[in-house]
């Protein structure tokens, strides 16, 4: 039985600090439990089968041991890092592991971590880049071949009734996640950005159930707190992954409130919902390729369209800053990372760049930075 | 001064038919600023997506951004471009071949004329932007951070590489139909900009003359199985460019027919890169460092000869089926045709990965004593599974020396002549090694 605190945030924070173990013991008792990479790895599959999907992660703080012998060092730090924590056995439980390829680093990755790892089950989904009409039929077709091949690892196949139950359920955990989000767009937010990292990353490692489970309650924990307002200044912060509090912490203990994001950890992973309505693989093929604010998917029209959900966000939670954070040889994020921190500043928001090698965050450096970043909002309130 | 330098990175070609490229590269930015002149359309462009031949039916004047980039590094005029765009806010990591054009475009856009000095007298400024998947994501990211700067309609189209353990009869379908309608949706957009329709009859004459450019090119390759060798990386790293960037281009035609038979001649007479040739190496993957190419040359002073390289492949055959009758099907089957034949033959092989795979066969096909891959910094594509590779001609070759040199495909501040000499020189002792045991 595993050893948890009582309240739910508590709770959440045991998950997060106890990466895996969950896992691991519904490893132990049988279950399979199957890795996966990116916010593109349509979960649901592996819920209707009665897989456990497990998103992989990296290690924030942790030097790498191994992986500079297998992985060339300008390759995206992020990916290096889960291959580092495979490579010592950190993830020895897991009975397969699904890559999407998405941007260059992940298409490499998957040959190399099947060459080392040799994983009883690997499959590679193939996300188109684009998103035409026809980018959307074959992801369909790529989805379906999907879940062929976990049927195949398991030997049983997932009626439309299992995806749609899956999908329910998944549906259901963004749901509840958006409710969370909503606490914080009060003044102050009902629960700090360092909290939601956690409990965002608890719920990678758990069955969708029991996330569901755990976000009702904290909810409620939430809902409960009284807060007065400090005058702290609300952020919003827009980058890749983040699945480790370092960088959020660190900017709430500056005196500034990360109140939203849009993250692949974050919001960017749960904001739109599954319509199965034209059936369970189109509804996720028209979810996962059409709903995910990603770099690596080219959506048509220039910044003040490509960006405007940026701008409801500062609209509703109302930012007064933004991180751009990037992750070093990252080149889709690169590419727009210019054009996103010029769209922020045209709503009149100071924006801080900050980017990192996600291994070793240069936690000293940032701090006078995001300090002295701070003072600028207040100087702009000021004026 | 730009002749000093020129002279000083430039390396030695041994065929007449590198000697011409020069030449030819100049004639084709002259001959796409003339044509802007003239009011035809002209495209920005990125290398093998599979697009070249509806361009080429359509009139568009095709501009290959990458290879201007790497055409500033061999001038060694790169630097102004790259540090336009890391002023404007664009990462020092970001793919230099990405850093140069996007500094170009900025700078233009910024002078509102063409950057003065601009290398062989610039690129004209594009009517459309038509980048693609194939291969890596700055390849059409970049055009989409170009509109910072121009207003020029963007086309981008999925060309993709199926994974490499995959059910190959299984995707087929699905990924030809998916080739082909992004080929379809790209026609669209380009009748609707030059206000034109397609001609098929003519797109299908181009396509057989496109493969017929690409045979001749294949068998000129094949003779470099030949001992000695007749021709070098040094050379290919130029004459790829024809077929890169000029593809439709009948001169291209006679052009590899005429590399073909001069290097048959070479074949003939016994006559290789140098005179004495002991080794044999491959130019592993990994773009080349264009700065300076005269690197390469070093190696030949151990009496080493690069006879294959993995970079800029040449396309693997491809047999027109008679029955096909629509050239856009045709592009869409062959591009997947060759896009998954190195997974297909790994697969075969037991599981090799696919760009290992491409390396185990030309070290047999072309009988290789050691293998040099170049980690180049800023292009992730042609870097990330370098290791990977030589862990799996480790497993086939257990002594087969695997050099990496590191540095950059456009910027010199990564490169350092002394340490690389050195590892030469050390590799070269392990090459001799292992071919005087193997011998
Ligand atoms: S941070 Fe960038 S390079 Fe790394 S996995 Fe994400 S998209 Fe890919
Ligand atoms: S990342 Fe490499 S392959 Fe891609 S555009 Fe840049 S140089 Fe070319």
């Amino acid at each position: 039985m595993t050893n948890v605190a009582e309240g739910a945030l508590d709770r959440a924070r045991w998950l997060y600090e106890n990466r895996g173990l969950r896992a691991k013991e519904l490893a132990a008792q049988g279950k399979q439990v199957v890795g996966y990479l990116c916010c593109y790895t349509p979960a649901e599959f592996m819920t209707a089968l009665d897989l456990v999907p497990y998103r992989i992660q990296g290690g924030v703080g942790k030097p790498l041991k191994q992986a500079d012998q297998h992985l060339e060092t300008i390759m995206c730090p992020y990916v290096r890092s889960c291959f580092d924590l495979a490579m010592g056995g950190e993830y020895d439980f897991l009975s397969g592991v699904v890559i999407p390829h998405t941007c260059d680093a992940m298409h490499r990755i998957y040959d190399i971590w099947k060459y080392h790892m040799k994983p009883p089950y690997s499959h590679c989904i193939t996300v188109p880049h684009m998103t035409h009409r026809a980018s959307f039929e074959y992801f369909q077709k790529e989805l379906e071949d999907f879940q062929h091949s976990l049927e195949r690892f398991v030997g049983r196949s997932a009626s439309e009734e299992d995806l749609v139950r899956a999908i329910g359920l998944h549906n259901r955990c963004r749901a509840l996640l958006r409710e969370l989000y909503e606490l914080r767009k009060q003044e102050p937010p009902l629960i700090s950005g360092t909290e939601i990292t956690r409990v965002l990353v608890a719920g990678m490692t758990i069955p969708v159930q029991e996330f569901n489970d755990l976000l009702e309650d904290i909810i409620a924990e939430v809902r409960g707190r009284k807060p007065s307002s400090d005058g702290r200044h609300r952020l919003l912060v827009v980058g890749s992954e983040v699945d480790d509090v370092a960088m959020i912490r660190l900017v709430e203990d500056c005196g500034a409130s990360v109140v939203m994001d849009d993250l692949c950890t974050g919001s960017r992973s749960f904001w739109e919902d599954v319509d199965h309505a034209k059936g369970a693989v189109s509804g996720l093929a028209a979810r996962y390729l059409g709903g995910i604010t990603c770099p690596c998917t080219y959506r048509e029209g220039k910044v003040p369209e490509r960006f405007s959900y940026l701008g409801d966000y500062v609209r509703d939670w109302s930012i007064q800053g933004a991180l751009l954070y990037a992750i070093r040889y990252c080149d889709t994020y690169q590419l727009d990372a210019p054009e996103i921190k010029g769209y922020l500043e045209s709503l009149g928001l100071p924006v801080l760049y900050l980017e990192d090698d996600y291994i070793m965050p240069p936690l000293g450096q940032w701090k006078t930075r995001i300090e002295a970043f701070l003072e600028t909002i207040e100087a702009g309130k000021e004026e | 001064m730009a002749q000093e330098a020129k002279e000083k990175t430039s390396s030695r070609k041994s065929t007449e038919s590198a000697g011409k490229i020069r030449t030819v590269v100049k004639r084709m930015y002259q001959q796409a600023q003339q044509a802007k002149e003239e009011k035809r359309k002209v495209a920005y462009c990125m290398v093998m997506c599979n697009y070249e031949e509806i361009l080429e039916a359509m009139d568009i004047v095709q501009v290959y951004t990458e290879n201007y980039a790497g055409l500033c590094a061999v001038k060694r005029q790169a630097e102004p471009y790259m540090e336009k765009a890391r002023a404007e806010g664009y990462s020092d990591l970001l793919c230099g071949y990405a850093q140069v054009g996007i500094g170009f475009d900025a700078l233009r856009h910024e002078l509102g004329e063409m950057p003065p000095d601009a290398p062989d007298g610039g690129m004209p400024e594009p009517d459309m932007l038509l980048g693609c998947s194939m291969g890596c994501d700055p390849r059409w990211k970049w055009f989409q951070a170009l509109g910072r700067y121009k207003d020029t309609p963007i086309y981008n189209i999925d060309v993709l590489m199926p994974p490499s353990d995959a059910d190959m009869e299984a995707i087929k379908e699905h990924s030809v139909r998916y080739m082909a309608e992004e080929l379809r949706g790209l026609i669209a957009f380009l009748e609707e900009q030059t206000g034109t329709k397609m001609d098929y009859d003519r797109l299908m004459a181009i396509v057989r003359q496109v493969e017929e450019t690409r045979w001749w090119w294949r068998e000129a390759y094949e003779l470099r199985r030949a001992i000695p060798c007749p021709m070098s990386t040094q050379d290919h790293f130029v004459l790829f460019v024809p077929h890169h960037m000029m593809l439709t281009d009948s001169f291209t035609l006679d052009f590899y027919k005429g590399l073909y038979q001069e290097l048959k001649e070479r074949v003939d007479n016994g006559i290789g890169v140098i005179d004495d040739e002991k080794y044999r190496l491959l130019w592993g993957v990994g773009l080349p460092p264009w700065h300076t190419m005269s690197i390469l040359d070093y190696f030949l002073n151990f009496g080493a000869v690069f006879a294959a390289e993995t970079a800029y492949m040449v396309p693997e055959s491809f047999e027109i089926p008679p029955d096909v009758t629509d050239p856009v099907q045709l592009i869409a089957e062959r591009a997947f045709e060759r896009n998954s034949a190195l997974q297909w033959r790994g697969q075969q092989a037991g599981g090799v990965p696919p760009l290992a795979q491409a390396h185990l066969e030309r070290i047999e096909d072309f009988s290789i004593d050691g293998v040099v891959m170049h980690i180049t910094r800023s292009c992730r594509a042609s870097t990330m599974g370098q290791i990977l590779v030589r862990n799996v001609i480790r497993e086939h070759y257990p002594k087969m020396p695997v050099m990496f040199m590191e540095s950059d495909i456009v910027d010199l501040g990564t490169y350092s002549e002394a340490e690389t000499k050195n590892r030469i020189d050390t590799f070269m002792e392990m090459v001799g090694a292992y071919k005087g045991s193997a011998g």
